[in-house]
């Protein structure tokens, strides 16, 4: 569950974009967010969890257990080909969203 | 096979992985909240803050993986399961003979049961179409003493039990007769039942249309009401939808109709209509309603609520007692009246219930077989097959995934041979129940519906898991075995005992099927051989029941006849008409009636004497070619005026004048105030069927004994349907209002009465030829098999100089010492069940020795010949190849 600040499919599609880069645990997808969001997006850390098994199970995400740079045993998530088509078409939609808001915020007759 | 069918992962896997994933974030959380400078304590609850509820969201992950680890199990099972289907179709298709085989038995096999077992649901399981069914019985009285099986009820008896008896809520009574309905078109014959008004009230059955009889309108006097059938309502009266409050004219009466009933089965027989008892002249006569000894109603009640059949039985015994006591003169000691309660369903599929149970039996049987066989051309794939099987194991398939493997070409078999099966139980489904209906009044219900069909599968998926798991077994011992020897036959010889097992059952069971065969066409032979007493060729049987509100006397009715006669002998083509009660094998009963021999006192303890009453026309004996034995036959003289004279039949002259000759005796049936004078002895004749010994007959003039209800019999050169048409034409330029109740050559009517066991046999005799084919293709097959695994040691013999003819010997040896143990085994089971059947023989005995040697060298002769060919392809090895080929 998404915190009450985030538009519906934020997290979605910021865990999508997290595993771009390549596999990632849960924690390192959380740290990320928070550092390239700036904390402007309040994420209840616990939900980014849920999201994550969501995604899974729609096929999006496949997981394998591996070691941290520590060494420690960990799960880790990466995007399948489908989550990667998948994000494609997300940040799509997202620009066309932003704009379409942001050029209503803008405008200026009524 | 836990593991096989497993869909989930256990639950617990998937939370360890969960807990472990929450508890890595928490700790890297707090290790990084430590290295920017807070305290341990302080940084752990600031993690736990900035995550949330951690139970909260641990349930809800959980939740969700255990949704999609058990999809994917599924998925991974359907697609193994597709996979093994596909391999399946392909190995399948790789041994078209084997696929063919197999399917073909099976569907003959599982087509036979379901055939059979839609016949024996839709009649003996499948509960009455009426409100508690379990409820309904049938009432009987019989006369035990007097060999009468049910003397059915008078009216004043019918007052006496409902008055008296308790245990059942309610008792209707039913006749069935043929009116004439006029005013639409043609004068039609409409078959009526005659019940009490609350007779669809307590069957339970609720009006298609309008409504049922109320109480009071079987009331005398009430006004005349109908309900039609479903059937005639539809048919004759194309489903008039505004039919009640309609009119028909029957007899002399008008009735108004007042309902339809809804299209159910009517029992105890099919009727175009219905009325009150009391719109029936005849049931409403004087004479009937007080007349003790008028029986002609048969009787249903249902039994009160907590009570059960013998306990109504207890009190209708009592109650019995009572009237006996009561009406000395109406329940002659010596004639052991009394009074049955049957339950209903029991009593309508009485007569089927043998045949079927014997028919469903022989099915089974049949499909034993297929499986057996079935079972045995597996076994002996899968012994050719053992080097796949075990290569597979080495390439890694667990045993769990090659006995699914072998199952999946089970089912797939079982289901090909099911729904061929199942094809075939429907082509056959018309004339089962043709057959059927010569033993019951339910056939009209046999179909195949839901439950049939689901058994048909069943038989399919059994079959399937059990001749796909029975080779399984013994590769459990044959897999590790197989590879070590490099696929030489070790588990070979294990499953080649098993499969002279299945044969020996095979030999076993045909022998039992093939006895029943035996003794069902000998009983039909027997029946063939039967002289009937009469010489039917040629000969038409009318049946002429002339309206009772216009032929009022016996002048009018012998009138009739008289004229109907004499203008039909003047037609071409008819040598000789006569006029009679009936004709023999037409099914209806006669009465029967006591009487005294002049000047013969009778014992006080002895039964009195009986014998059927007939009526017939002088050239009636010579019509029907019944022999006169001594005496003379009826002539014109034996008018309705003359002296009263009777020809009685050989049967009823030696049971009562077995030492003197009966003709000029006389015999009295009112005690004395008329006496009938014996002109002659006519042979006997088989009345009511030819497995029915022949009665005691007493025939007196048609002319001096007129029938309402008679027929008319003809001998004549012209064509059968000729013959109908002019008897129609000539009934009706008599009286253009007299429909004909129906006329048959008497060839037919005998053929009719051989149709119900010739048909039984059939069906025996085609159960037992499959099972003989399909034993002989088994037996054949596991021969050659045979040979083929002793191709080398048979080789050896001749190189060390056997001589073919010993070969050949041995081979036949080998398979002729497992029929005969099948023989044997199978002739002490038809000694068994034999016995079962005895009540469907006739002319033989069911242990009868002609008929079980002729069994046993049929077999024995088609086992040889089975034998022979894989014996003689075992006498042509050559020797050094069979050396060479190790």
């Amino acid at each position: 569950m998404a915190g009450s600040d985030l538009y519906v499919g934020t997290l979605d599609v910021l865990i999508l974009k997290a595993l771009s880069w390549g596999p990632m645990h849960g924690y390192g997808i959380g740290r990320w967010i928070r550092q390239t969001t700036e904390d402007v997006l309040a994420v209840q850390e616990g939900a980014l969890y849920p999201a994550l098994h969501r995604l899974q199970r729609k096929g999006w995400l496949d997981e394998e257990w591996g070691l941290t740079d520590t060494g420690r045993e960990a799960k880790y998530y990466r995007l399948t080909p489908v989550g990667r088509r998948q994000l494609r078409a997300e940040i799509t939609r997202w620009r066309a969203y932003a704009s379409a808001v942001g050029a209503a915020l803008d405008a200026v007759t009524a | 096979m836990r593991r096989l069918f497993r869909l989930s992962r256990p639950a617990s896997e998937v939370s360890r992985d969960l807990s472990s994933e929450l508890h890595f974030h928490l700790e890297m959380r707090t290790q990084e909240l430590v290295a920017s400078g807070l305290s341990p304590e302080a940084a752990r609850s600031a993690a736990l803050r900035a995550f949330g509820d951690v139970a909260q969201v641990e349930r809800e992950c959980r939740g969700i993986s255990e949704r999609r680890v058990r999809a994917r199990e599924r998925q991974a099972y359907m697609r193994g399961l597709v996979q093994d289907l596909r391999y399946a179709l392909r190995t399948l298709r790789k041994s078209p003979g084997f696929t063919f085989i197999v399917v073909l038995t099976l569907a003959l096999g599982i087509g036979a049961n379901t055939a059979i077992f839609s016949m024996v649901r839709g009649v003996l399981l499948r509960p009455l179409p009426y409100r508690d069914p379990g409820q309904l019985v049938f009432l009987r009285q019989p006369a035990t003493r007097a060999g009468v099986l049910n003397a059915q009820f008078s009216v004043p008896e019918l007052t006496d039990y409902r008055a008296q008896t308790r245990a059942l809520s309610g008792i209707v009574e039913y006749h069935s007769m043929p009116f004439i309905l006029l005013g639409r078109g043609e004068p039609r014959r409409v078959q009526t039942g005659v019940v009490s008004a609350n007779f669809f009230d307590l069957l339970g059955v609720t009006p298609a249309l309008g409504r049922t009889f109320r109480p009071g309108e079987d009331a005398i006097g009430a006004e005349p009401v109908l309900v039609l059938s479903y059937g005639f309502w539809k048919t004759q009266l194309g489903g008039d939808p505004s039919i009640v409050g309609k009119t028909f004219t029957m007899n002399d009466h008008v009735h108004t109709v007042i309902g339809v009933l809804p299209p159910i089965p009517q029992y105890p027989g099919e009727n175009d209509i219905y009325m009150p008892s009391s719109a029936c002249p005849f049931r409403s006569s004087e004479q009937m309603i007080n007349g003790r000894q008028m029986r002609m109603l048969t009787l249903f009640g249902r039994l009160a609520p907590g009570v059960t059949a013998s306990q109504a039985q207890t009190e209708l015994d009592a109650v019995a007692k009572r009237l006996h006591t009561e009406y000395p003169g109406d329940y002659h000691q010596d004639q052991g009246f009394g009074i049955v309660a049957t339950p209903l369903q029991a009593q309508l599929t009485a007569q089927a219930r043998p045949t079927l149970l014997l028919l469903l039996g022989t099915a089974a049987f049949v499909l034993l077989i297929a499986c057996a066989n079935v079972a045995n051309l597996s076994l002996a794939r899968l012994v050719r097959r053992e080097r796949e099987m075990a290569l597979r194991a080495a390439l890694g398939a667990d045993r769990g995934r090659l006995v699914r493997q072998l199952l999946a070409e089970g089912l797939l078999l079982a289901g090909a041979g099911a729904v061929a099966g199942l094809a075939l139980a429907w082509a056959g489904l018309g004339l089962l129940t043709t057959f059927a209906a010569r033993f019951t009044p339910r056939s009209g219900e046999i179909a195949l519906d839901a439950p049939v069909l689901l058994f048909g599968l069943g038989l399919g998926v059994f079959t399937g898991l059990l001749f796909g798991l029975l080779p399984a077994l013994p590769t459990r011992v044959g897999l590790a075995a197989a590879l070590k020897d490099g696929g030489a036959t070790t588990g070979s010889s294990q499953s080649l005992r098993a499969r002279a097992g299945l044969v020996v059952a095979q030999v076993a069971v045909s022998v039992v099927l093939l006895v029943g065969a035996g003794l069902m066409l000998r009983t039909v032979l027997a029946l063939q051989s039967v002289d009937p007493g009469f010489d039917p060729e040629q000969v038409l049987g009318a049946k002429i029941d002339l309206n009772f509100s216009k032929y009022t006397s016996n002048e009018l009715v012998q009138e009739f006849h008289q004229r109907l006669r004499e203008r039909l002998a003047a037609q071409p083509g008819i040598q000789m008409v006569a006029s009679s009660r009936g004709y023999p094998l037409d099914g209806r009963r006669a009465f029967g009636f006591d009487f005294q021999i002049e000047r013969r006192q009778r014992d006080p303890g002895q039964v009195r004497p009986q014998a059927d009453f007939q009526a017939a026309s002088p050239d009636y004996f010579r019509a029907l070619g019944i022999p006169l034995v001594t005496g003379r036959l009826f002539t014109d003289q034996d008018g309705p005026k003359a002296p009263s004279v009777a020809i009685i039949s050989q049967a009823m002259a030696r049971r009562y004048w077995p030492s003197e000759n009966p003709v000029g005796q006389r015999v009295t049936t009112d005690s004395g105030e008329t006496w009938t004078t014996i002109v002659g002895i006519v042979g006997d004749v088989h009345q009511y069927g030819l497995d029915a010994a022949p009665v005691d007959e007493m025939y007196l003039p048609f002319d001096q004994v007129p029938l309402r209800e008679g027929a008319l019999v003809l001998r004549g050169s012209a064509e059968a349907a000729t013959l109908v048409r002019r008897v129609k034409e000539e009934v009706l330029a008599l009286d253009p209002d007299q429909p004909l109740a129906g006329a048959r050559p008497l060839v037919e009517v005998r053929g009719e009465s051989l149709a119900a066991p010739r048909l039984t046999a059939t069906l025996l005799g085609i159960f037992a030829g499959l099972a003989l084919v399909i034993t002989a293709a088994g037996l054949a097959g596991l021969m050659a098999f045979s040979v083929s695994q002793r191709t080398q040691e048979i080789g050896v013999r001749m190189a060390l100089g056997a001589a073919r003819s010993e070969v050949l010997g041995m081979i036949l040896r080998q398979g002729l010492r497992l029929v005969c143990i099948g023989l044997a085994v199978g002739a002490v089971g038809a000694l068994l069940l034999s016995r079962l059947m005895a009540g469907l023989l006739f002319g033989i005995r069911p242990h009868d020795a002609a008929t079980f040697a002729l069994t046993a060298l049929l077999l024995l002769f088609i086992a040889t010949m089975a034998c022979l060919v894989p014996a003689r392809r075992a006498a042509t090895v050559d020797p050094m190849v069979a050396l060479r080929s190790t």
